[in-house]
């Protein structure tokens, strides 16, 4: 989503999203551009509402394939997201290499990826800056503050990545004309009891605190001085 | 029982003193290469009521592993447990959540910087036998030359307003006076201005300093969200209705292309 | 001289085929102003005489050419053997016209070779000595069969006029085969508008831009033949000007060079350097001034269109602009949602869907609505339109982008898709009159929504607040100081609107104008999306604002947000005592 302020629509249950844009979120667009690198055939998939197309066409315009939309007008928890993707990769697949994004933008739930590769027991690392696929294994690096820790897993597996993977393609006009004729599958799966329930959200206490207003570079340093980093 | 999984940093303190508030607590670790699926597996054996660890890469990665282990729900980033209702951060922190976590144990984890620190005590060493899954095979250091973004103490980053990559050479002067690391905003990275690395954001470095300096950055959610990590943010933007100052405890509003170098200019003349 | 016409014959064909075989152009009717263009351009040498001694340099040796042409029928008949009694009064015309081509050739000889202007950089110096010898030749072989009359001299004319014809579309002296068809050719309304794509075509007719010579419109292949090399437009340049890589003129020369070989590599790194093209600001500069109406920024945004759109290859940092007017529906990226903030103090009526239509719609523009000096412009606007009693309302949250920028670009696609979604929304609430702050949506709203189904009067605000002084509706007084208005390019240029602000400014203060200004502007720097992209090498803002200090005056008046921005940094940039000011300000200021 682009936009500032948070504005809740009057249910509680979401954002007002009128004259707001939806994109793609940048560490799945990194998966998206990821995949496209490594080559052979690209399969995208969401779960979302129907609007969610145009970011399923988006990815075929930087070279996906083909896109599967789990077609949902609510908002699914991350265990109930993670199933309806197994049973989809389990009905499409099978697939040598299964990419997220480590996080969603929105829900932050840091774990439909985990319990994908647990659910079809595969192999899992997360939180990716570097992927390198070398025959039947694939050799990974993920950034821990200053370092670089490396993992390997054998393929078919499980990797979720962050921004900053690779610098996702420009997409091209022909790309985007293509898009529109690439296959498209539509699900609409069942939603289950959900285990992690929304109830409302709010928007928190302390947004639109009272900045104190500096004037001049004497009182930006005096304030320097004050919290000792000066 | 609350069995807290700790690391040796200060999220992690602040994710035990917010299982002591659940109840007691039986702070866990692991040694050797970490391995997170194998971890998961030895934290979700626990006889607990619930299983806590940081809002850090590491704690949401293996309370993930120890979900889809016992398929139970997850509730990453919580600020609050109140019987099954938790209070969670999405959106980056821009909006709070309140859900019913069902099941049990409780899995969470802790949205950093959100709870007091709390003395850790005593720590057990589990045992989580190698089962195969991926693991940590190599530490490579990385030679960067300046401060490392993510644990500097003071960083100051430059945004949209900044204007060029040449324009960025104010706001190293100004770095290299405090001893700070640059940072920048995500349109930065994407201008291609400074490299991915120096990006602070929900997607880029989520930074811990004690002061955190924006220069011509708007403050965007997605920027907030690695910057509110900084103990005290100084904006300076020429667009007083900037939502970056709705984050930020200092405000100077005026152009940073005079503000930066003034300031520089008057740091210089203190230290004589 | 059967081989010579026979040489020049094979050529003709070859190069009318290049032309028959490019993209159709689109160009429709308009008969009586292609006439008058091709009186006025072609036979009145209008543009060439705006520099007086290079235009009768140039005029005495075409209007020479026209009036001895019949000498090479006489001469042939002559040569044949008939006699044809030249009228005394011809051959008395004609010597007087032979000598003003030599009078011309001389002078051209001179400027070559003494005064040296910079704009030949570049230009085949030699072939233009040659020319220069062949036309001399030509006229002196004339001139002594007509004084010493001998049928050898007779044959020299003829055997000269031979050679001349054969080399002559080999060279970049085709012009005086081509430039008359380039004027015919050449916008004759709405020139401020680019030729739209099609992406609703089915694949084998999708055209990109221009990556190949095979992908040039007639228009552009003929633009290409007809260049001179004269470096008019390289000389009026701002890019050109402040050190840039980029010439107009050595970017025909380019393209002409992949013609005539028949490359099919691409013009951009091969005919091109891809600096060139990206360094462009989309003026107009060198459009206006061109004596043959080459249309340089056509291809210009063409080939960026291709390395845009086909090769996503682009300058990095206008790629957060791009991804923002597609996805935020303004090029800052800011929350639509905050858009009419401004607005709000003053009580703005922002449209709501169903809302009957106002008599004028105020498009504000994403400048005037999200930067800080922009916002000032709107303001005043507003202000005074409520003042006059104009009945106006703005759409808020619902303006998009009119895709301007991306446009200009090269990114067409994007484009298109937000200026149906903007003339959607204008359809669809009614609206037929607008009113607008920025010269780049004016242009786009007034110029090209009408080939997407938006057809509306569309007005700058410098022409509705001088309407609303005329009717007595605003009556400002004149204590402002000296003023200096600098002319945005899209609207002076492009546009045509000049008199209108200077209108406003002759009330409110007291004008000096720059040395460039008018249709000859120069330009902010801000145009063809480089408000988002780096500037290489000193800055045209900077140039500007240092021609405006030295008219003295106390503010610099402009009309349009990035022109505000611009100059402001300049002014900041040179120390210039200097107020920037829009001139909506400066009159709602006059009003207080």
């Amino acid at each position: 989503m682009t936009g500032g302020k948070m504005v809740l629509a009057a249910d509680a249950q979401a954002l007002e999203t009128k004259h707001l844009g939806f994109t793609i979120s940048p560490h799945e667009e990194c998966a998206v551009e990821e995949a496209v690198r490594i080559g052979g055939e690209v399969v995208v998939l969401t779960l979302g509402p129907a609007e969610a197309e145009e970011q399923l066409r988006d990815c075929m315009a930087i070279g996906a394939d083909r896109g599967i939309l789990l077609k949902t007008s609510e908002e699914w928890d991350a265990q109930s997201t993670a199933a309806a993707i197994v049973d989809a990769i389990r009905a499409e697949g099978p697939f040598d290499l299964i990419l997220f994004g480590n996080e969603s933008a929105d829900a932050a739930g840091f774990q439909v990826g985990i319990r994908v590769a647990h659910a079809l027991g595969l192999p899992v690392v997360t939180g990716l800056k570097k992927i390198e696929v070398q025959g039947a294994r694939v050799r990974c690096e993920r950034d821990v503050g200053g370092a670089r820790d490396v993992y390997e897993a054998p393929l078919p597996t499980v990797l979720t990545v962050l921004e900053g993977l690779n610098l996702p393609r420009y997409p091209s006009v022909p790309g985007r004309l293509r898009a529109r004729s690439k296959p498209l599958t539509v699900v609409e799966p069942g939603r289950p009891e959900q285990k992690l329930e929304k109830l409302r959200l709010v928007v928190p206490e302390g947004q639109g605190k009272q900045a104190e207003i500096l004037e001049g570079a004497a009182q930006v340093v005096a304030v320097m001085q004050s919290l000792g980093v000066a | 029982m609350i069995v807290c999984f700790v690391d040796d940093d200060e999220l992690s303190a602040q994710a035990v003193g917010f299982a002591r508030r659940l109840g007691d607590v039986r702070a866990v670790t692991f040694a050797g290469a970490y391995q997170p699926a194998a971890w998961a597996k030895a934290l979700a054996a626990q006889d607990a009521d619930a299983i806590v660890a940081a809002g850090s890469d590491r704690g949401n990665e293996l309370l993930a592993h120890v979900g889809a282990v016992l398929d139970q729900p997850f509730a990453a980033n919580a600020i609050a447990l109140d019987g099954d209702t938790v209070t969670r951060v999405r959106w980056g922190g821009s909006l709070l959540e309140e859900a019913w976590l069902h099941g049990a144990p409780k899995l969470l984890t802790v949205a950093p910087h959100t709870q007091p620190a709390a003395e850790i005590g005593d720590v057990e060493t589990l045992d989580a036998p190698d089962d195969g899954s991926p693991k940590v095979l190599e530490r490579v250091e990385e030679s960067s030359g300046g401060v490392s973004l993510r644990d500097a103490k003071v960083v100051v980053s430059g945004g949209r307003g900044v204007g060029s990559a040449e324009g960025f050479e104010i706001i190293e002067e100004l770095a290299g006076l405090l001893g700070a690391a640059v940072g920048c905003s995500r349109v930065v990275t994407s201008a291609g201005w400074r490299p991915h690395a120096d990006q602070v954001g929900q997607t880029g470095t989520k930074i811990s300093a004690d002061l955190y300096v924006a220069c011509g950055i708007s403050g965007a959610t997605q920027h907030i969200a690695g910057a509110k990590g900084a103990k005290k943010i100084l904006a300076i933007n020429t667009d007083p209705e900037a939502p970056i100052f709705a984050s930020a405890d200092y405000a100077v509003i005026g152009d940073l292309h005079e503000v930066v170098p003034a300031i520089s200019a008057e740091l210089r003349k203190v230290r004589g | 001289m059967l081989v010579c016409g026979g040489i020049f014959a094979r050529r003709a064909v070859f190069l009318t085929r290049l032309v028959l075989d490019a993209k159709p152009s689109d160009r429709p009717g308009d008969v009586a102003e292609r006439v008058i263009a091709e009186t006025e351009i072609v036979l009145g040498q209008k543009k060439l005489l705006q520099r007086l001694v290079p235009g009768l340099m140039h005029a005495f040796i075409f209007w020479g050419f026209i009036v001895l042409f019949p000498t090479i029928v006489l001469a042939a008949i002559d040569v044949a053997g008939g006699h044809v009694a030249t009228p005394e009064w011809y051959r008395v015309l004609s010597d007087v016209f032979a000598v003003l081509v030599l009078v011309g050739v001389a002078t051209a000889l001179v400027i070559r070779t003494i005064v040296r202007p910079a704009r030949f950089v570049g230009s085949h110096v030699a072939e233009g000595y040659f020319i220069l010898g062949m036309i001399a030749l030509v006229v002196i072989t004339l001139l002594l069969w007509h004084e010493v009359d001998g049928i050898g001299f007779a044959w020299a004319h003829l055997i000269v006029i031979g050679v001349f014809l054969a080399y002559l579309p080999y060279s970049k002296h085709l012009h005086i085969a081509t430039a008359a068809v380039n004027v015919w050719m050449a916008r004759t309304r709405r020139r401020g508008r680019l030729e739209p794509l099609r992406f609703d075509v089915p694949d084998d007719e999708l055209r990109f831009g221009v990556a190949t010579i095979f992908d040039l419109t007639r228009k552009e292949v003929v633009d290409a033949f007809s260049c001179t090399e004269c470096g008019r437009c390289q000389d009026v340049c701002p890019a050109h000007a402040t050190g840039k890589l980029l010439s107009p003129k050595l970017l025909i020369m380019g393209v002409r060079d992949q013609l005539f070989v028949q490359s099919a590599e691409p013009i951009v790194g091969n005919g091109v350097p891809e600096e060139m093209i990206w360094d462009c600001v989309t003026c107009g500069a060198c459009v206006e001034v061109c004596p043959v109406s080459i249309e340089h920024v056509d291809h210009i945004v063409d080939l960026r269109r291709s390395r845009l759109m086909v090769d996503s290859a682009f300058p990095a940092e206008a790629e957060p602009m791009l991804r923002d007017v597609e996805r935020a529906s303004n090029p800052w990226g800011k929350p639509q949602t905050e858009r009419a903030a401004w607005a709000a103090e003053l009580g703005v009526r922002v449209l709501e869907p169903g809302d009957p239509a106002p008599e004028y719609l105020y498009w504000v523009g994403c400048a005037a609505s999200f930067d800080e000096r922009a916002k000032k412009s709107a303001e005043s606007t507003a202000k005074l339109l409520q003042k006059a009693g104009v009945d106006f309302a703005i759409l808020g949250p619902r303006e998009g982008c009119t895709g301007d920028p991306a446009r200009r670009m090269g990114n067409e696609y994007v484009f298109q898709a937000a200026a149906e979604q903007n003339v959607a929304t204008l359809n669809e609430q009614g609206v037929t009159k607008i009113v607008a702050s920025c010269p780049h949506c004016f242009n786009t709203l007034a110029n090209e929504y009408g080939d997407f189904g938006g057809s509306y009067e569309v007005l700058h605000h410098t022409e509705l607040l001088s309407q609303l002084v005329d009717e007595g509706r605003l009556t400002p007084a004149g204590d402002a100081g000296s003023i200096t208005y600098h002319d945005s390019c899209y609207l002076a240029r492009h546009n045509d609107v000049r008199m209108e602000p200077r209108k406003l400014l002759n009330v409110i203060g007291q004008p000096v104008e720059m040395k460039r200004s008018g249709k000859n502007t120069f330009c902010c720097g801000a145009g063809g999306a480089h408000m988002w992209m780096e500037e290489r090498g000193s800055q045209i803002n900077v140039e500007r604002v240092r021609e405006a200090a030295e008219t003295g005056a106390e503010t610099l008046a402009v009309a349009c947000p990035f022109c505000t921005v611009m100059l402001d940094d300049g002014v900041r940039e040179v120390g210039a005592e200097m107020r920037v000011a829009d001139v909506a300000t400066l009159l709602a200021e006059s009003l207080e």
